[in-house]
């Protein structure tokens, strides 16, 4: 039999999706369900004087309007690091689109006219609109009281002291004598970059739909991590985990703005209030109102010998963090880890600070943090070659890090040959070759302190007829897991991949899975699965040696078959019938990984983003195009290669998302652009003209089959790498992402504007 | 809001019909592309609909009098396919496969477009340079405009309350050359430039017209077949009066204007 593992099977979903029959969040429905519109704040920051509910609650088919007034005997706030978003808004909003007001009725048409009858009264507070004006002396405060904490192994993120101040967090990493190394330099290079503020697109904005039914409270939602929606949900309402079913279907996208909990509280509070199940689905507007990716300022200082070796760096990174802390502090604290690398650097200083400002609550977005570090940092190496006189690929082949070293102290070593991923971009970019005016190469690193805390359980069920399930918490939202794992499976049982059925995401029948995201799932959860494949051939040869009465150390398994000596061989069916003695019963497998063992060392493994481009600048509009792609996968072992290039492909893209168009603008208190006309998202004709996917499996990581995560190294070092490209096109460096036209334009006539 | 707010729908099937329900409060509509999402964002709240599709007159295309008749229920997608226009107005369909995305051209039409006058319209810059015209019909007769004159500005024509936009007529002149050229980064674009040649007697006259980078349409003609381009450049940008916006900032339009226009006039000349 063909092993399935490495193979480009096509993905087990494809059909349902391309049909329209595949089933979302948003399809989800039930009888006597109603309806829920939001009344979101028209005030950045205001105090609530008055919430008048009375003419929309009179509109027939309303069942209710819902305030923070009612939501007693709850906890009525969320936040897996730190519990401070209210359900509804208490007394005050902190940002333009808060949830002030909830309208149920039995009409999403009727919710939605009975919800601009809400009348809200506020009393206008000073607005913080960006970092200065946060940092500003007497800077009105957003926060003046400190929450409850949540699950310790979010540790790196959390800070023991505190005061009120509108700097949200802080994260800091030092090591070595930065200060002597500076003094001593050769070369000194310091670079500012601004990342923009982004909206990370699904098709599908945020849904949920809740009911109670005897106690108990059963979302179905469109979220990444349903387990880590479960927790939150169970604290609000003061119910045991058991006691609250989160189900994630398919996701519609999420890129990591669907990590944690989001409407999950709104549709719940409705169901638990009404007594009725709740549905409330957001429109894209909405959900830019909901949350958004830090925008950052970053400046670096980094020191070079005359040989053009790193003697030290110095980072400060600035996040605009948004109103309530959501997983921004996780951002901070890894884009910390994530800004200076992957180059050997004997001293090192990172001071990361994320801010509090009267915006949408920023947080996870795919790169988590990568992407706002490595456009400062590695546009600093560029231009610390030209200043070197050194060629750009050769001063980062001197300080690339080497497999086994060290990236950060205390963590596992390099798992990855970055110098050898950097030959094949070079290559593919022909990077010698001399380019016309207005074309330009750039290319760019990074390493991902990924994987997340490793968390994952699987399940195998082998059925009396020898089919398999393969129950796992981990969510497909359209990265291919449900094939990739399946995959895994049908390789270590050794049956053929159609013969694995895989449930995901319920966090009342699938297992434990801690999230879905940090580029994880094929890793941990592959690993999960490979253990409980060993655990159900194990309960299966040792059935096999009772009902066979042979003794079970000659007992074998391979090919999907348990052979016993004598030549007898048993299929599964056989082995499981046999056993229980008629056409019945299954074999359970269960597989665990935490923090031990080949996954004591964190992070499980370190995702790699190694990228090139080719750009051409239009020389009267200043229109970037990108001629060619060049990525490389390294991924130890691709289990499935046509999925591993999708996923490089989209992240670059995304990434070119950023590096060309996408910004959210705000102009005062509102956001300018929250829609998809005016908020530009990368479009087919954007996809660069030739697209050259490069896979490196060196069989280097701590997954199956020497595999690592991928889906987020793609898009951390593409902005760079665009900035760079057009920075050698047009003969200045940018200092800002996206590179808009009219800013190319712009910087090509610097110089003739300020005549 | 995405929810539609409630409407009632008429479907009517004569002009007659029509002109009898029609009011600021009675909207014609055909693709609503434009309509529905004034109405999803809460800007129109009309008591009804009047569902143009059923009316069998305007829902042609067809030669008339020296000219295209184009009725008002007509798709761009529908008229860039029909013969009548590739016959006799080459010119037309390439701009109009370029008009929004596949869903706009599918279902939204060259009247709606007009009568929406959005200024970053594609259509009536060009519809403009062919010295189109469009004809209104009430209940009290009707009357016939060209389209320069019925847009007045941004979101604002000359049709009154009971009239309906039943055709668009578009001459046919013999010889005529046209070209639309558009920059476009957003999902709308920073400026259109459609550019036409057309010969009266023994003079040539090359026009453009410059849409999108500013409020209203820049009309511009010049009495030469080959005339000098950065001056005729020069003079559109000096009539253009653009706003900042997510499409670029003024300088920037007013920069772009001129290289789009050179470029259009470039285009021409090889016609």
């Amino acid at each position: 039999m063909t092993r399935s593992a490495g193979r480009s099977v096509p993905r087990s979903d494809a059909r349902a999706k391309v049909t329209g029959e595949a089933k979302y969040a948003v399809d989800a429905s039930r009888p006597e369900m109603l309806h829920a519109t939001i009344v979101r704040s028209d005030r950045a920051h205001a105090l609530i004087k008055d919430i008048d509910t009375a003419e929309a609650a009179a509109i027939p088919g309303v069942s209710a309007v819902i305030t923070s007034d009612d939501l007693d005997g709850l906890f009525p706030r969320f936040g897996h690091i730190v519990a401070d978003h209210p359900i509804l808004a208490i007394d005050r909003v902190r940002y333009y689109g808060e949830p002030v007001a909830m309208v149920l009725a039995a009409s999403r048409h009727t919710a939605a006219d009975a919800a601009r009858l809400v009348r809200v009264s506020y009393e206008g507070l000073p607005e913080v609109m960006s970092i200065a004006a946060a940092l500003e002396e007497g800077a009105p405060l957003l926060h003046e009281e400190r929450y409850d904490h949540g699950d310790e192994s979010f540790g790196e993120a959390m800070s023991d002291d505190w005061s009120p101040s509108n700097i949200a967090h802080e994260v800091c990493l030092e090591w070595g004598d930065v200060d002597a190394a500076f003094t001593d330099a050769t070369e000194i290079v310091e670079t500012t970059t601004h990342y923009p503020m982004l909206y990370a697109y699904a098709m599908e904005p945020y849904n949920a739909l809740a009911t109670f039914d005897e106690g108990a409270l059963e979302v179905i939602t469109t979220a990444q991590h349903p387990y880590q929606v479960r927790e939150d949900l169970a604290r609000i309402f003061d119910l045991p985990l058991a006691a609250v079913r989160v189900t994630s279907p398919f996701l519609g996208g999420g890129y990591g703005s669907k990590s944690y909990t989001k409407v999950e509280p709104l549709a719940a509070v409705g169901a638990w209030f009404s007594r009725r199940p709740v549905k409330l689905a957001l429109d894209v507007e909405e959900a830019i109102y909901t949350t958004r990716a830090d925008s950052a300022t970053v400046t670096v200082k980094s020191a070079f010998g005359a040989d053009g070796m790193l003697t030290a760096r110095d980072f400060q990174l600035d996040l605009d963090s948004g109103a309530y802390a959501d997983n921004g502090p996780l951002v901070l604290a890894k884009a910390v880890h994530r800004c200076f690398g992957p180059y050997r650097i004997p001293n090192l200083r990172v001071r990361g600070r994320s801010f509090y400002t009267n915006t949408t609550p920023a947080s996870s977005y795919r790169g988590f943090g990568a992407p706002q570090g490595n456009l400062a940092g590695e546009l600093n190496m560029d231009q610390a070659a030209e200043r070197l006189g050194i060629d750009p690929g050769e001063i980062r082949r001197r300080n690339l890090l080497l497999p086994g070293e060290e990236v950060l102290p205390g963590a596992r070593p390099l798992d990855a040959d970055l110098p050898a991923d950097l030959e094949m971009v070079l290559e593919s970019l022909d990077s010698s070759r001399p380019r016309g005016p207005l074309h330009g190469i750039g290319f760019g690193a990074s390493a991902s302190d990924a994987g997340a805390f490793p968390v994952s359980t699987a399940t195998i069920k082998v059925h009396a007829d020898g089919s398999v399930t393969l129950l796992t918490g981990s969510t497909e939202m359209g990265q291919g897991s449900q094939t990739a794992l399946a995959q895994i499976a049908a390789t270590e049982l050794g049956v053929p991949l159609g013969s694995v059925r895989v449930l995901q995401s319920d966090t009342a029948i699938t297992p434990y899975e801690r999230t879905t995201g940090a580029s994880r799932t094929t890793t941990l959860t592959g690993l999960a699965i490979q253990r409980a494949c060993a655990d159900a051939l194990e309960k299966m040869m040792a059935m096999v040696s009772e009902s066979r009465e042979v003794p079970v150390e000659d007992v074998k398994t391979s090919d999907g078959v348990i052979s016993i000596p004598g030549g007898g061989d048993l299929t599964f069916a056989e082995a499981v019938q046999d056993w229980f003695g008629s056409r019945a019963g299954e074999v359970t497998g269960v597989g665990i990984v935490r923090k031990a063992d080949s996954t004591a060392m964190l992070p499980p493994f370190w995702e790699i983003g190694m990228v090139g481009v080719e750009v051409s600048v239009d020389a009267e509009t200043g229109y970037v195009t990108v001629d060619h792609l060049a990525t490389v996968g390294d991924v130890g072992y691709a289990i499935n290669p046509a999925l591993v290039e999708g996923q490089d492909l989209g992240a670059a893209t995304q990434g070119l998302g950023a590096a060309l168009f996408e910004q959210l603008i705000y102009d005062g208190p509102q956001p300018l652009n929250p829609n998809v006309v005016d908020y530009r998202v990368p479009r087919s004709r954007d996809v660069p003209r030739t697209i050259d996917t490069m896979l490196a499996e060196r069989r280097d990581g701590v997954g199956p089959y020497g595999a690592k995560g991928s889906g987020e190294g793609a898009l951390n070092p593409i902005g760079g790498a665009v900035a760079a490209a057009v920075g050698r096109a047009i003969g200045r460096w940018p200092d800002r992402l996206p590179l808009t036209p009219e800013y190319v334009w712009r910087l090509m006539h610097m110089e003739t504007e300020a005549e | 809001m995405s929810v539609l707010p409630p409407f009632e729908l008429h479907r009517p099937t004569s002009i007659e019909e029509v002109v009898e329900l029609i009011s600021w409060d009675d909207l014609p509509y055909v693709g609503g592309t434009e309509l529905l999402l004034a109405m999803r964002a809460g800007l129109l709240n009309p008591r009804s609909l009047i569902d143009l599709k059923g009316v069998a007159e305007i829902t042609g295309v067809r030669a008339h009098n020296g000219a295209v008749r184009i009725g008002a229920a007509v798709t761009h997608q529908q008229a860039a396919t029909t013969e009548v226009i590739s016959e006799k107005l080459p010119e037309l369909p390439p701009v109009l496969l370029h008009v929004g995305n596949p869903r706009v051209r599918w279902s939204g039409t060259l009247a709606g477009n007009l009568c929406f006058a959005e200024p970053k319209s594609d259509v009536i810059p060009f519809l403009i340079a062919l010295d189109a015209t469009v004809t209104l019909v009430s209940a009290d007769g009707s009357r016939e405009m060209s389209v320069r004159e019925f847009i007045i500005g941004p979101y604002f024509t000359a049709r009154t309350e009971h009239e309906l936009l039943a055709w668009i007529d578009i001459p046919v002149v013999p010889g005529r050359r046209g070209t639309y050229l558009k920059y476009q980064v957003m999902e709308r674009p920073t400026v259109g430039v459609a550019a036409v040649r057309l010969d009266e007697g023994d003079s040539t006259i090359t026009r453009v017209v410059v849409g999108a980078a500013g409020e209203v349409p820049v009309v511009h003609d010049v009495d030469h077949a080959h005339p000098d381009r950065s001056a005729v450049a020069t003079a559109v940008v000096d009539a253009l009066e653009p706003i900042d916006d997510l499409t670029g900032s003024s300088d920037y339009k007013r920069h772009v204007t001129a290289v789009y226009v050179e470029r259009a006039l470039e285009k021409l000349e090889r016609m």
